[in-house]
């Protein structure tokens, strides 16, 4: 976004340079074509003057030997003036053959004057003075001739440069109007590009919180970059925080419910179920009954058992009993644990097949405050799942580590069996979830309940070379030693 | 919206004060005399570059003594006499003949010359031919064309005149085939160099400025016969102007290489300085008007 920001400042301050660039620099040449202009014309006039001086001179030659003949006097001011004019002429600047034309000009008009101061001053014979005074007149006439062709030379070029300078100033004309509609225009398109690249992020993020506010907690923002990117992601880390206990205040509430059910459930089942266990025994004891009944009667028997089994399961689950801590070697009570589920027959699978076990145990693991009967409950049981997953045999994995940052123990037990269809992944810590026959789905969801209680978190993932790994944390209290 | 009002206001009184600021004209120099001299020149060159020559000095004398100095030009030598006093000039810048005849005819009184770059306040005039005419004497001359510069001119005809009485040509006119008068030292030079006259007369002081801008003059042009020394052109004023204003001109005028602006003005002019000039400098021409018989009361000075 602060990139965004300093390229549209970047462009709009362009825009503006390159326009206002544009008008001074097309202003500028325009004076100065005008300029040049009205000094062309002033040459023009100044040539017109120095024209007219000649031909008063001239005239002044002309009236000389008449009654209207002018005074001395007059024809000294007008040679003067002749003279001034000239030089300012050739005081302005010319190109190369115009500087060589005016300089033949200004020698000609020393030459006019020394004929002319001649005709003034001589006292001889009328063909003398008849000849000094044709002298005159025709550098006079030759200079009047000049003159005229550099005023046809200017004029020529006044037409020409008034035409070009006209067609350059329509020319400037009409690029400024566009500069005056598009500069706006830009501007808009810009505006409403930079003002879009604002809202559009915004009204995402505003549509993702109204969506979480009506309990859209899997919504997540995509699409978003830069800055808005980064509140994006903490938006959906957030959605998912929000997601993850929320959900764990559902699995507690129905942790909740079900134990008030299963308290109550047990509580009327029990007794009666004793008392059915009971009759059943009694029944079966008779010796009248037949052996195909005794048997009928002691699966019964059985089968009570395994309800009783289950509503203490479900207690377990519903109201689990509260840790006992106490400094708990975690490696100690894990060997202890596998010493005791070898003895289990899912570890003896037979056929010759067999449970090879690999501990890759950190022996500088710290002790921790823990159940060591609730630890055992959870190794227990994940050993045998892990067993009961491998019946043709295979390796169990135990490993332990220590993440001293987050001051976390690890326990890791990874089988090489078929390992969790990914669709029961979410579903397997889900009490009553069960993939086995006779399972009755409350063995994960206790183990989470009694790792919760330590304020540890488990979680399980399928091996890349097959089988599936249970990962339990559990906050090291205790110090590395 | 207030402050930035006061400060759009505050920018405009700036670029007002900006645009409006032009230059203060300076204040009208204080004249001690609002009065007006008439001054005279002759054609000793071309007349408008007689004129142009003069200007800086008027000018300057202006400045100085408040005096306004108007200039007038004249197309003869001998028109000076008349016009002194058709004209109601207050003086002139005379040839060293036209003065001596304006002091005897009309009592004008110098006040000074010009001295020129290399110190030299008097010139001479000199008779010359072009080389290859083959014009060496008196008896060459015989039916040739005479250019004089005027009739009243030292260099352009008191010299031929001298020069004729020393070679037994009692009428110029009638020896010749043809004279005229130039009008102008300049033009006498220039029109035996092309060919427009035989046989010149002029004053030393052109010739040899000519000569410097052009060497064909010496290349081509023989002197046969100089004329003694005698004072460059000088101001003279009529005799009855004022005796302060007499005074304040000659003063600035001899002052004038003192002052920075005055030698600029001199440079321009051609000249180092101007000198004290009296009537005892002009002794050599009235001498020279007695060798050669000329009567200055009653010569006739126009053309």
């Amino acid at each position: 976004m602060k990139r965004i920001i300093i390229i549209s400042i970047t462009v709009f301050s362009l825009i503006f340079i390159i326009s206002i660039g544009y008008i001074i620099t097309s202003i500028e040449k325009s004076t100065s074509t005008l300029d040049k202009l009205i000094v062309l014309h002033q040459v023009e006039i100044l040539r017109e003057h120095l024209l007219i001086q000649i031909k008063r001179v001239q005239a002044d030659l002309n009236l000389k030997n008449t009654r209207y003949a002018r005074s001395v006097d007059t024809v000294v001011s007008d040679v003067a003036n002749l003279q001034n004019v000239a030089d300012t002429c050739f005081d302005c600047h010319h190109d190369e053959e115009v500087t060589q034309k005016l300089k033949g000009i200004s020698s000609q008009i020393e030459e006019y004057k020394n004929a002319l101061s001649r005709v003034f001053t001589i006292r001889a014979n009328v063909a003398r003075l008849d000849r000094e005074e044709d002298i005159a007149f025709g550098i006079g006439a030759e200079l009047i001739k000049q003159v005229d062709e550099m005023i046809a030379l200017t004029t020529s070029k006044l037409e020409k440069r008034t035409q070009a300078t006209l067609e350059k100033i329509t020319e400037a004309k009409a690029i400024l109007y566009f500069f005056l509609a598009f500069g706006p225009l830009l501007t808009i398109v810009l505006s409403y590009y930079l003002i879009s690249s604002f809202t559009k992020p915004i009204k995402k993020l505003m549509h993702a919180t109204t969506r979480l506010r009506e309990g859209d907690l899997d919504h997540r923002i995509e699409g978003l970059k830069d800055e808005f990117g980064e509140v994006a992601r903490s938006f959906n880390e957030m959605s998912g925080a929000l997601k993850e206990h929320f959900t764990k205040i559902q699995r507690v509430e129905q942790g909740i419910v079900l134990g008030e059910l299963a308290a109550g459930l047990a509580h009327e089942i029990k007794n009666p179920l004793t008392g059915v266990k009971g009759a059943i025994e009694l029944i079966s004891q008779e010796a009248s009954i037949a052996q195909e009944d005794r048997e009928m009667l002691l699966k019964a028997i059985e089968d009570v058992m395994r309800i009783e089994a289950l509503m203490k399961d479900l207690m377990n689950f519903a109201k689990p009993p509260k840790p006992q801590y106490t400094t708990a070697d975690i490696n100690s009570i894990l060997r202890a644990t596998v010493s005791f589920a070898l003895k289990h027959p899912s570890f003896s699978p037979g056929n010759g097949k067999t449970i090879t076990l690999v501990n890759h145990l950190d022996e500088n693991l710290p002790k921790t405050k823990a159940d060591p009967q609730q630890l055992r409950q959870i190794f227990l049981n994940l050993l045998l799942n892990a067993a009961e997953e491998m019946p043709g045999g295979g390796t169990l994995r135990l490993e332990t580590s220590y993440d001293a940052p987050s001051r976390q123990i690890q326990i890791r037990i990874s089988d090489t069996g078929k390992g969790i269809p990914e669709n029961f992944m979410d579903k397997i810590f889900q009490p009553f979830f069960t993939t086995k026959a006779k399972g009755t789905g409350l063995g994960l969801a206790i183990i989470r309940r009694l790792i919760e209680q330590h304020e540890g978190e488990i979680s399980v993932a399928n091996n890349v070379s097959g089988g599936a790994a249970f990962t339990i944390r559990l906050p090291a209290n205790g110090h590395a030693e | 919206m207030k402050n930035m009002l006061i400060l759009f206001c505050l920018c405009l009184s700036f670029f007002a004060g900006c645009t409006s600021k032009e230059p203060v004209p300076p204040p009208p120099e204080k004249k001690s005399d609002s009065r007006v001299l008439v001054i005279g020149l002759i054609p000793e060159q071309n007349i408008f570059k007689q004129m142009e020559r003069y200007k800086p000095v008027a000018e300057y004398i202006h400045k100085k003594t408040g005096y306004k100095i108007e200039l007038v030009v004249l197309p003869r030598y001998g028109n000076i006499i008349d016009n002194f006093v058709s004209k109601n000039m207050d003086g002139a810048f005379f040839g060293s003949f036209t003065y001596t005849l304006a002091h005897a005819k009309l009592g004008v009184e110098v006040l000074a010359r010009p001295e020129n770059l290399e110190g030299i306040s008097s010139y001479h005039g000199l008779i010359f031919v072009r080389k290859d005419s083959g014009i060496r004497t008196a008896k060459d001359m015989k039916r040739k064309r005479f250019a004089f510069v005027d009739k009243a001119t030292t260099a352009g005809y008191l010299l031929p005149l001298e020069y004729f009485h020393e070679n037994d040509i009692s009428d110029y006119r009638t020896y010749f085939q043809e004279t005229y008068f130039t009008g102008t030292h300049e033009d006498a030079i220039h029109d035996v160099l092309e060919g427009k006259a035989d046989i010149g007369a002029a004053k030393n002081t052109v010739f040899d400025k000519l000569a410097n801008a052009d060497s064909r003059i010496n290349k081509y042009l023989l002197v046969l016969k100089k004329s003694p020394e005698v004072p460059e052109n000088s101001l003279a004023l009529r005799k009855d102007i004022d005796e302060s204003v007499r005074k304040k001109l000659q003063d600035v005028l001899l002052d004038m290489h003192n002052d920075p602006e005055g030698m600029d003005v001199l440079k321009q002019f051609g000249a180092r300085r101007f000198i004290e000039t009296t009537n005892d400098d002009f002794e050599p021409v009235v001498r020279y008007c007695e060798h050669i018989h000329l009567d200055l009361s009653t010569y006739d000075y126009m053309n």
